[in-house]
């Protein structure tokens, strides 16, 4: 039974790492730094100029709420390729057809994507409030970064729930793209849920991201982590939730899938 | 109890045509097959394109459930007791395809050591053999998207055998190998068996079943047709002889009209080069030869002889027709 825990370990780490590597196709620095590293920077100025010569809001805001939402990109694409990737290599059978357990298996390749989703937006957070010259306290970057690392994790969930998606209809590029959008629009990253019709504000706030931008922007404004632990809970909620019907989905297409052959397994 | 028992183990496939006026199709791939394995035994499921091998081999690793009939592995029930049969089998399939490309062969290796719970301070050495044993040790750092085919292939047998299963499913295990490389691994897969592992194994080379198989069993159309050692099958066929016509541009009409001949079993073509070599089953004691080449009237006849049957001769007359 511990043979079974420690393989179980491993394969959530170890394995889970390996996954990432062989599946998440931008890892060569010709797609990453444009795609990683640059464009959210393009989306920080932006809408921070905008915002300037809207005269709305302050740089601090745009640059907080930019930085956090494009770990959304990293969170979405990389999930669905590390999961409905397997489609493409045609290694799903094989996967299957090992005792592996299912939770670790496919929880494990979310490790690496959260880590990388977590990197990315803590580089456009660094490197736009540097360029707009935005000063958040010293006090606030170790909150915040952890404000960064729960919306990593809740989009990751969504990702996973995303990559199940993405595993029965082919097609992962195109709903990342739209969920990318929909989090940009209802997530209050450039207009704050208060200015937005009240529908919007409510799917808002049972979407990943809404709840950890916000703690976010008022760590950076002076607030302590302690008066924000409302709004990590509910963004660490969220991602459980997520992530839950995620994995439940993968649990259903395997079943499904043997019934009727519809993963094409081999 | 035998290692693999497969009780009349059927399956169908539902398909769809067309986007838009979609008619529903339904395909009965597998239609009742029974057959044991015994401990340490090889058993050849051979058939044609389409006759059901690939999706009875997936039925009984756990990837498809059966439409009815059941199966089991070791004793466990390859739909209720799903996990512990894949503790036990290993799976390796034809064909260049199932690799992640982007790692190396090691990586690829240590990945599936890791899904099947190889301990990691065996990991190393475990790998170290089967790359020796499959003859890729030195290549084991190179991206697996620049592997020939063969390459590729022989890279799925050693991740077939990572976890020392005790039964093997082997769907097509030499497909695109070179001659020797072919050797090597009937020679691997003739040592496993040395080792007492119990082995299913499907091939369209009839020479190779015949020199692996301890038993084979002819499925055709999601049938089985006949079930025996390859002596017995040859057996089938033996009292008469075959006749080889070596033929040039032969019309399928001939064919037809040896077939119907008094005296012949089967009648089969086999291109070789540029000729099409007429492979004639005779039935015991009938002399068929001037009959056959009266229906090759005009046609450019070469070398004519007769020998004894092969396996491929049985396999001929039990999958063709009847
Ligand atoms: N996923 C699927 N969906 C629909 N039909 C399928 C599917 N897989 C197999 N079939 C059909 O089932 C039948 C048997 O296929 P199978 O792959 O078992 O044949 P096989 O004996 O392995 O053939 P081969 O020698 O070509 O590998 C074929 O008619 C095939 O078209
Ligand atoms: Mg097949």
């Amino acid at each position: 039974m511990s043979g079974d825990i420690t393989t179980s370990l491993r394969i959530f780490f170890v394995g889970g790492l390996i996954s990432f590597r062989a599946l998440f196709n931008w890892l060569s620095p010709w797609i990453y730094i444009p795609s990683l590293l640059i464009a959210p920077i393009f989306q920080i100025l932006l809408f921070a100029y905008i915002g300037r010569s809207a005269g709305i809001e302050s740089d601090a805001f745009f640059v907080i709420g930019n930085a956090v939402q494009y770990s959304a990109i990293p969170c979405l694409f990389a999930m669905a390729n590390t999961i409905a990737g397997e489609r493409s290599t045609q290694t799903l059978g094989i996967v299957l057809s090992t005792p592996a357990r299912r939770i670790p298996l496919f929880l494990g390749r979310s490790l690496p994507v959260v880590v990388n989703g977590f990197f990315v937006s803590m580089f456009s957070l660094v490197v736009g409030s540097l360029l707009l010259g935005v000063t958040i306290p010293r006090s606030a970057w170790l909150p915040l970064a952890l404000v960064v690392a729960v919306a990593a994790m809740s989009c990751t969930g969504l990702g996973l729930t995303n990559a199940a998606l993405g595993l029965r209809v082919r097609e992962t590029a195109v709903l990342s793209n739209v969920l990318f959008g929909v989090l940009l629009i209802f997530c209050g990253v450039n207009v704050s849920l208060d200015a937005l019709p009240d529908w919007m504000a409510a799917v808002g706030s049972w979407l990943p991201l809404t709840h950890a931008i916000e703690a976010a922007r008022e760590l950076a404004a002076g607030d302590t982590l302690g008066s924000v632990a409302g709004l990590i809970g509910r963004e660490v909620g969220l991602g459980m939730l997520y992530g839950g019907v995620g994995l439940a989905a993968l649990r259903w297409l395997e079943i499904e899938g043997r019934r009727s052959a519809t993963l094409e397994v081999q | 109890m035998s290692v693999i028992e497969a009780r009349d183990l059927r399956r169908s496939y539902r398909t769809r045509t067309g986007l838009w006026k979609r008619e529903k199709k339904v395909v009965e791939a597998v239609r009742g097959v029974s057959f044991a394995v015994e401990q340490g035994e090889l058993f050849g499921l051979l058939g044609p394109n389409a006759a059901g091998k690939t999706t009875t081999i997936k039925m009984l690793i756990t990837l498809l459930l059966p439409t009815s009939g059941s199966a089991s592995v070791l004793g466990h029930d390859v739909v209720d007791d799903a996990r512990e049969v894949r503790r036990h089998i290993g799976y390796v399939f034809g064909g260049d395809r199932g690799l992640y490309e982007r790692l190396n062969a090691l990586d690829n290796l240590r990945y599936f050591a890791e899904l099947y719970g190889v301990p990691a301070r065996e990991q190393k050495q475990r790998i170290g053999a089967l790359l020796e044993l499959v003859g890729l040790t030195g290549r084991e750092k190179e991206r697996t998207e620049g592997f020939s085919r063969g390459m590729r292939q022989r890279l799925h047998i050693a991740r077939g055998l990572l976890h020392d299963p005790e039964v093997l499913f082997l769907d097509e295990p030499t497909i695109g190998i070179d001659p020797v490389g072919a050797r090597e691994l009937r020679a691997t897969i003739g040592t496993l068996k040395g080792q007492g592992k119990t082995i299913l194994l499907t091939t369209h080379y009839m020479f190779e079943a015949d020199e692996l198989c301890d038993r084979i069993a002819v499925i055709r159309a999601g049938e089985l047709v006949a079930e025996g050692t390859p002596a017995t099958l040859k057996q089938r066929v033996t009292g008469g002889h075959v006749m080889e016509v070596e033929t040039f541009g032969m019309p399928e009409s001939a064919v037809a009209a040896v077939r119907s001949l008094a005296g012949v079993s089967t009648a089969a073509v086999e291109e070789r080069g540029q000729a099409q070599v007429l492979l004639v089953q005779v039935g015991p004691g009938a002399e068929v030869t001037s009959a056959v080449l009266g229906c090759l009237g005009g046609v450019n006849v070469g070398r004519v002889s007769s020998r004894e049957p092969t396996l491929e001769d049985a396999y001929v007359e039990l999958v063709s027709g009847q």
